[in-house]
């Protein structure tokens, strides 16, 4: 493992990815605790204080999970890539219902990136409304559940009229968001691994340890190390099934071309067990928060029936009913995103155009439809897992009924996320190292 | 501390924001998102960053450290403000 590492140290190309990666992140979490123009650091930072000691968690937990706390203290990053996000969810599911988006993704690379640059331009049409609602909520000091009222986050004392200030805190927090946009793609085109996975992941582990510590200074070392302990295990369990797939054999025909023989290998198909990865769980996750969202533009203080019951049953994390429908889905979107990745039309046509075959099927449909059968049935079990684990955190609200578990950072959303996003970039450092000796790190 | 100088940083910091937004713009898509995420995975490698993106990426970063220097600079004038008995 360690002679891995260095070796990954000696190889220069890689080693040079390594540290652009590392700078992008060091510069990432730069501004993430920077804090926005217009915004009193000191007061934010006594909020925040307020807030954690006091028994309400903000609505926004698991978004300031994702966005590693910045969204709170309204820094420059705060929105960090929930936006990109929500745009990508929005643009893959319009690709089902439009025409013409489908034909786009149809087309292979052109068509992709032509996607792509939609979904950069919805990222930022969404990070302008974000930002003008968390400006907004700012203000009128609902983002911290009107408990901070005594300490401005956006001081008026300033000398500065008030539209100036608010309107500079929009513009910068859009940037941002186009920057944290950009960031992620230098990761993807130069460094290792995905960039917005490797964000998010960034996000997660920077409040790990004072999630931690939290539960620590408040329970004691005996329920810190149960915890620790817990998380292992979970780790374990999750690496597991992440590597867990189904090799479908392929054997190929021996073909001549020219003087040359080709073919007469077999190989196989690896089918993941978790074939779509955490994207289920993100988007899950990200269409779960949008009625809490939503709830933040009414009244807080007057909720009518239908608020009070959306409060009590979908955004409570504690209901039944959200429960239920946050694993309803990630069950759906396992089974979505396993669809859109894998073709088996696709892939049956392609072997047997190089001449393969899975013994005992005819090649073409009949080949198409196993495919079909084994990954559906393979997918069953992959989904009821990322959803179990996923829902893991709220039974522990139920059990201990303490609200101290609401961004439980242990929890299975952030373990999910942290040990996919890992597994894949190590992987794919892997397969750099492999270029140039066989040793790696995962056997 | 003077009231000019907060209105030219602000000005300034709207200015390169919104060049930076377009610089970013113009920026070609690489993969990046959830396409790719998808396990689209090596599409994105087959083309070589051209000059014209290089050159992009030389002015991103500089609009990009005068925007980040813009912030920095009216956080500090915020706190002069604020506390100097405004």
């Amino acid at each position: 493992m360690l002679s891995a590492f260095l070796s990954a140290f000696r190889t220069p190309d890689l080693r040079k990815k390594l540290l652009f990666t590392v700078a992008i992140i060091a510069v990432y979490r730069l501004g993430a605790t920077l804090p926005s123009p217009g915004v009193s650091f000191s007061n934010v930072q006594k909020c925040i204080d307020i807030m954690e000691s006091g028994a309400t968690s903000g609505v926004f937990s698991l978004l300031n999970l994702f966005s590693g706390g910045a969204l709170l203290s309204l820094s420059v990053f705060a929105l960090g890539i929930m936006p990109y996000i929500t745009a990508s969810i929005i643009l893959q599911l319009l690709t089902v219902v439009i025409p013409r988006l489908e034909q786009l993704r149809k087309e292979g690379q052109s068509g992709q990136a032509k996607i792509t640059q939609y979904t950069r331009y919805l990222t930022l049409g969404l990070a302008v409304l974000q930002s003008s609602a968390f400006v907004a909520l700012a203000r009128s000091g609902q983002l911290f559940s009107n408990q901070c009222d005594q300490f401005p986050i956006v001081p008026e004392n300033t000398g500065l009229p008030m539209w100036i200030t608010l309107v500079a805190l929009v513009i910068t927090m859009t940037a941002g968001t186009g920057v944290v946009m950009w960031l992620g793609e230098l990761i993807t085109d130069r460094g290792v691994g995905n960039g917005m996975s490797v964000l998010i992941f960034t996000s997660i582990a920077a409040r790990l340890p004072s999630e931690g510590w939290a539960i620590k200074e408040s329970r004691g070392w005996a329920w810190f190390i149960a915890v620790l302990a817990l998380v292992l295990l979970v780790i374990t369990l999750v690496v597991f099934i992440e590597q867990a797939q189904r090799r479908i054999p392929v054997q190929y025909a021996k073909r001549m071309i020219g003087r040359k023989m080709y073919g007469g290998t077999s190989t196989y198909i690896p089918l993941k067990v978790n074939q779509a990865g955490v994207i289920p769980v993100i988007f899950a996750s990200s269409l779960l928060y949008l009625p809490q969202l939503i709830l933040q533009f009414f009244d807080q203080n007057d909720p009518g029936p239908v608020q009070s019951w959306v409060q009590n049953n979908i955004v409570d994390p504690a209901s039944w009913i959200h429960i239920v429908i946050y694993f309803l889905l990630i069950i759906f979107f396992t089974y979505f995103y396993v669809s859109i990745t894998f073709n088996p039309t696709e892939v049956a046509e392609n072997m047997k155009k190089y001449g393969g075959f899975v013994p005992g099927i005819r090649p073409g449909k009949p080949t198409a439809d196993y495919l079909d059968f084994i990954l559906s049935r393979i997918t069953l079990p992959g989904s009821l897992y990322l959803g179990v684990i996923s829902i893991l955190p709220n039974f522990f609200f139920i059990w201990l009924d303490n609200n101290q578990f609401q961004n439980f950072p242990f929890g299975g959303t952030a373990v999910l996320i942290m040990v996919g996003v890992g597994l894949e970039t190590v992987k794919q450092i892997e397969s750099q190292l492999m270029q140039r000796n066989y040793e790696g790190f995962l056997r | 501390m003077h009231i000019g100088f907060a209105y030219t940083l602000i000005v300034l910091l709207i200015i390169t924001s919104a060049i930076l937004t377009m610089l970013i713009l113009l920026h070609r898509g690489k993969g990046g998102g959830m396409s790719s995420m998808f396990g689209g995975g090596v599409t994105s490698s087959l083309a070589g960053s051209s000059v014209a993106e290089k050159n992009l990426d030389r002015y991103t970063v500089l609009v990009g450290i005068v925007w980040f220097a813009c912030i920095v600079g009216l956080g500090f004038w915020l706190k002069l403000a604020v506390d100097g008995g405004s």
